[in-house]
């Protein structure tokens, strides 16, 4: 895998899942600021998203990356059985970062008082809450958003909000893929329109 | 080092949601307990006390309540996605076999502690040689977890996993199960050299089946 400047990017990329194309010979560079991904249900955001945290096999093509990626998925990604502290301490720790800021950031999340409760007992919103704290509390350069208004209250999606536009004006590369929430575009810098797995850049 | 802290961190998480969630752990012991006490009675007392017979049903049940405790684990991961947040995370990928081996042999070995104390209790079995025993068991135990991960993320994204897993594991795990229930065996009923060739043995198979998910998994998880 070779390092460029940029965030990350993929080139010539085609993903094939199934027997079925899902992404075709795709060309994609995602630097600093916002960039938003768009496009109906089945087009797929989902896959430009983990093809370019490296989660699934590329059938042709390569992606390239500089720095960590943060991908947050349409779940919460917690492991039940442990605290949404607990979760967020182990991703930390797993970086080599330092835990000091995740407290702050799940109290900053509205999570503060369930921090230490098993994440199965918490509501789906909250839940969401807790894993939207990891952008907060890993610090992590590029950072691959899939749905992340999803299960949040109005009061969440102001807060996803305004921690998309610090983590855009740190100069963190910040990709967020939604059919909806147009007021986004007001952030953006750039934007991916994905149509039966082609993607034209704009 | 920091490939060995990573694992180290896999494995503190994953014996932690088992400490909070302790499915894999009571299933298995209370199949290995339910198994004893049935083969006393099915084939009656006299022959359940064979050291051949009780050693192959001992390690017959360890098999199986490796599977099921391994299958816990992966189900635990795969509910919110939080393996894909660990596959996610830089050096995850190679982090998981290794985490997941270490925390599986730990919850293993308190399994075969408590079912081999129950054997030896219900069956009254006589131990001839206790050391010897000890570390025939606990190598058995160490090369369970690595082939029965593998087979379990190979089987990972199929509905039909949970008979597939102990077809596909079994036949790899036969060289295993013959070399523990013979090593015990010996050890039971006195055989020094015969236990320690054995626990030999297991030690090569815990290496090879080791290698062999270390090679595996990080391209089968994707």
């Amino acid at each position: 895998m070779r390092t460029v400047q940029s965030g990350a990017s993929l080139h010539d990329a085609t993903v094939v899942l199934d027997d079925r194309v899902i992404l075709r010979a795709v060309n994609v560079v995602v630097g600093p600021g916002l960039t938003l991904v768009r496009g109906p249900n089945g087009s797929g955001k989902t896959t430009l998203l983990r093809a370019l945290a490296g989660l699934v096999p590329l059938a042709r093509g390569d992606r390239r990356l500089a720095g960590d990626v943060l991908y947050i998925g349409h779940r919460p990604m917690l492991l039940r059985g442990l605290s949404a502290r607990e979760n967020l301490e182990f991703f930390a720790r797993f970086r080599g970062g330092d835990t000091r800021a995740i407290d702050g950031a799940l109290r900053a999340w509205g999570v503060g008082e369930d921090m230490d409760r098993p994440v199965e007992r918490l509501s789906a919103g909250e839940r969401r809450r807790a894993s939207l704290a990891r952008v907060e509390a890993e610090r992590v350069q590029v950072l691959l958003l899939d749905e992340p208004f999803a299960d949040l209250d109005e009061a969440g999606a102001v807060r996803l909000r305004q921690t998309i536009a610090r983590a855009r004006d740190d100069g963190r590369s910040v990709v967020v893929a939604t059919h909806a929430h147009p007021e986004l575009d007001d952030l953006a810098k750039a934007w991916i329109a994905l149509d039966d797995g082609d993607a034209t850049a704009a | 080092m920091i490939a060995l802290y990573r694992i180290a961190l896999v494995a503190a998480r994953e014996l932690r949601a088992e400490r909070r969630q302790p499915d894999g752990v009571v299933a298995a012991v209370t199949f290995i307990a339910v198994l004893v006490l049935l083969e006393s009675l099915v084939v009656g007392p006299q022959i359940a006390r064979d050291a051949d017979v009780a050693s192959a049903l001992f390690w017959l049940a360890l098999a199986f309540a490796t599977i099921l405790a391994t299958m816990r684990s992966f189900d635990r991961e795969l509910e919110d996605d939080a393996l894909e947040g660990l596959v996610a995370l830089p050096g995850g990928r190679d982090a998981l076999f290794g985490g997941k081996v270490l925390a599986l042999a730990m919850v293993l070995v308190l399994v075969a502690t408590v079912g081999g104390i129950l054997s030896l209790v219900l069956l009254d079995l006589p131990v001839a040689l206790p050391v010897h025993l000890i570390v025939v068991v606990l190598l058995g135990v160490l090369a369970l977890p690595p082939i029965v991960i593998v087979d379990v993320v190979l089987a990972l994204r199929l509905r039909a996993r949970a008979a597939l897993v102990p077809i596909l594991a079994l036949p790899v795990l036969v060289p295993q199960l013959v070399a523990a229930t013979r090593g015990t065996s010996a050890a039971l009923s006195g055989d020094a050299v015969g236990a320690l060739s054995w626990a030999g043995l297991l030690f090569a198979f815990s290496v090879v089946y080791t290698v062999i998910g270390l090679t595996i998994v990080p391209a089968a998880i994707e």
